[in-house]
Parts: structure tokens; C-alpha cells; sequence
């Protein structure tokens, strides 16, 4: 790992714990950038928040999880039950109205709960909810851990599912365009590179688990490969009419106060063909484990 | 006496100035501002 371009420009991830601080991190500039929920950027955007959407965090990567003994089979079980939500900014709020619409379903037939996302499984599990929908690895972590399994997985019943987009200040777009691209190239041939092999997903698991995710790497690896196409990390680039739909599923349940625009909230001119993008790695040394080192590659 | 004085002054000061910096700046960061080197700091939650 390494927090260094090819260009010698530095990237520092900082982790947060929910939601609302990340937007507040963004708002007061203490970060240059961050991935947050889409409909969370396009509301910051309205908002007068100057940021904008350059790329896709992934694709997929959510399930509707329900518990392994019950005897929810399908969506219309889930009338009249809780389900968790992430948040009420997040397309998986979006994901949970758009499947009652086509399950011909009104959109008071099931509590809608927002829970943060690390409280999910623990909240199945007790029985404080009857399912939930969140990005991995909770959803996994139901399953790895023996007492949920998964309904649907977004792959299957919204292809191409968006979850979390990459958003930039405005500032560094107008002055610091090369730094952005850096980043955005950065992102899109590190997901080139998760895609082409499993062993190169196995190895990014460990690197994960440890250095972000502060998760067991064998949960990551699970949510890598069972299956492999859970979550994908191509196809990144922000498409107009993927948000739009989006965009108009948030207005329709109160999520957006009105329609915004894809150029007030995206810039999709850093999305570059992945033909012109290599990273020249193959596998992944394993982390330092002297106490105290610093992890670095 | 002047003389100990005097350095003793200026250690105080490079010390004080030095827990500035790291508290307030970090040395990373000092080096790549001085190296002339962009940084940008990125936001994430542990979930996809």
C-alpha cells in the first residue's frame, strides 16, 4: 500500500464512523474529497454544498438480508415487517421503494429503519428487525456468521447497482484537475486490477481488513468471492442516466426536495477507458507485522 | 550565564516549535509541502 502516485502526489484516506460527520468533514473542507451515499451528493449539491460526483466507488455490493430460520421466501414476505436501512440517503432507501413499486406494493407496507450500518447484523440477529439491506460486508457478516442469508443481492434485482460515488470539492476540480485525475485513475486501475484475477482480490481482503476495515480478512475474502460478481470495481465512470433514475425515485419519496441536474452534481470528464489504464502489479507483499511498524508498501 | 540563558531560550523555542509542527501540521505532510507535492485527503466508511 502505498499513499504515493506514480506522480509523487499524496493520498490519505480518512475513516469516519457515520454518515453525518463525513458530510460536515466535507462541508467545512477538512477533506478534499470523499465516497459518500449518491443521493447524499446530490442533496449536499442542492444544498449549495460545491462538490461534485467524478467516479463510482463500485458496482453491486449490497444485499436484502433476511434470518436463516425465518420463512421470509421473497419480497412480499417482507409486508408488515422492519427492515434496516443504512440511511435515509442511501440507494438502498431508493433500492427498497423501487422494489415495492414492482412488487406492486405501497410504500407504507413495511418500516423503513435507519440503523447505522456496523448494527445490522447484531439487530437480526436480536430480532429488533425481521431483515436488512446494507453494503458489504455486513451483509455477509449475517451469513459467515451463520444466522442470516441473503434474499437478493442487488446484482440480481437492479444491475449495476450504485451505492457509494467518489465526490471532489469543486475547488480542486477547477484548480487541481491533475490531482483528481491522479485520484480517479488511481481508483479505476486498482478496480481493473480486482477484477482481473482472484488472487488479486484475495490479496487486497488482507490488505483491507487491516488497514480499513479493522475486519477479520476472511469476512472480506467471503465478500469477494461467494460470489465473485457480489461486488465490481469496473465500470466506474458516473452515467447520466443511471442518476437520473435514481434522482427521480429520490424526489418521488421525499428523499430530494426537486429535481437537480446531473452537471450541478457530476462531472463525469475523469472517467477514462480502462484500455488506457494498467497498474504494472501482480500480487500484493503481505503486511509488516512488527509491533509498532508503520504499514507501508 | 548570558550564554545558557541564550541557548537554553532557543532549545525551548525548537522544542516548542517542533510539538507545533507534529501537532499541528505533521511531519509527513511538512516534508511533502516542502518537497512541493500535492496531498489530497479522502473520506470513506469501512462499508460499500
Amino acid at each position: 500500500v502505498t499513499k504515493n502516485s506514480e506522480e509523487g502526489s499524496i493520498f490519505r484516506s480518512q475513516k469516519f464512523t457515520d454518515w453525518p460527520t463525513v458530510k460536515e468533514a466535507l462541508i467545512a473542507k477538512e477533506i478534499g474529497g470523499a465516497f459518500i451515499l449518491a443521493p447524499m451528493a446530490m442533496q449536499l449539491a442542492a444544498d449549495g454544498v460545491p462538490i461534485k460526483v467524478v467516479h463510482l466507488g463500485h458496482r453491486d455490493g449490497t444485499a436484502i438480508v433476511v434470518r436463516s430460520d425465518g420463512g421470509i421466501r421473497d419480497f412480499a414476505d417482507l409486508r408488515g415487517k422492519v427492515v434496516a436501512i443504512p440511511s435515509r440517503y442511501a440507494n438502498q432507501n431508493i433500492l427498497m421503494h423501487r422494489m415495492m413499486k414492482t412488487w406492486g406494493m405501497e410504500f407504507d407496507s413495511m418500516e423503513l429503519r435507519e440503523v447505522p450500518p456496523p448494527e445490522h447484523p447484531t439487530a437480526l440477529r436480536e430480532g429488533s428487525i425481521d431483515a436488512y439491506i446494507v453494503g458489504e460486508p455486513f451483509a455477509a457478516k449475517a451469513e459467515v456468521d451463520g444466522f442470516g442469508r441473503v434474499l437478493y443481492h442487488t446484482k440480481d434485482i437492479w444491475e449495476e447497482f450504485i451505492s457509494c460515488v467518489l465526490v471532489v470539492h469543486e475547488d480542486l476540480i477547477d484548480g487541481e484537475r491533475e490531482l483528481v485525475q491522479e485520484l480517479v485513475d488511481g481508483i479505476a486501475k486498482s478496480g481493473k486490477w480486482l477484477d482481473e484475477d482472484l488472487d488479486h482480490r484475495m490479496d487486497a481482503a488482507e490488505v483491507a481488513a487491516e488497514l480499513y476495515y479493522f475486519q477479520p480478512p476472511e469476512l472480506l475474502k467471503y465478500v469477494l468471492s461467494k460470489p465473485v460478481d457480489r461486488v465490481k470495481y469496473t465500470n466506474l465512470a458516473p452515467l447520466e442516466e443511471e442518476f437520473d433514475e435514481i434522482m427521480r425515485l429520490a424526489v418521488e419519496i421525499g428523499v430530494l426536495g426537486e429535481e437537480i441536474a446531473f452537471e450541478r452534481y457530476a462531472d463525469p470528464s475523469f472517467s477514462r477507458s480502462l484500455d488506457e489504464l494498467d497498474w504494472e502489479m501482480d500480487r500484493l507483499p503481505p503486511i509488516p507485522r512488527a509491533a509498532g511498524e508503520e504499514v507501508t508498501r | 550565564v548570558k550564554l545558557k540563558i541564550l541557548l537554553g531560550s532557543c532549545l525551548w523555542v525548537m522544542l516548542i516549535t517542533s510539538l507545533h509542527v507534529q501537532l499541528n501540521v505533521g511531519w509527513t505532510r511538512l516534508a511533502s509541502m516542502l518537497a512541493g507535492r500535492q496531498e489530497l485527503i479522502v473520506g470513506f466508511l469501512p462499508v460499500t
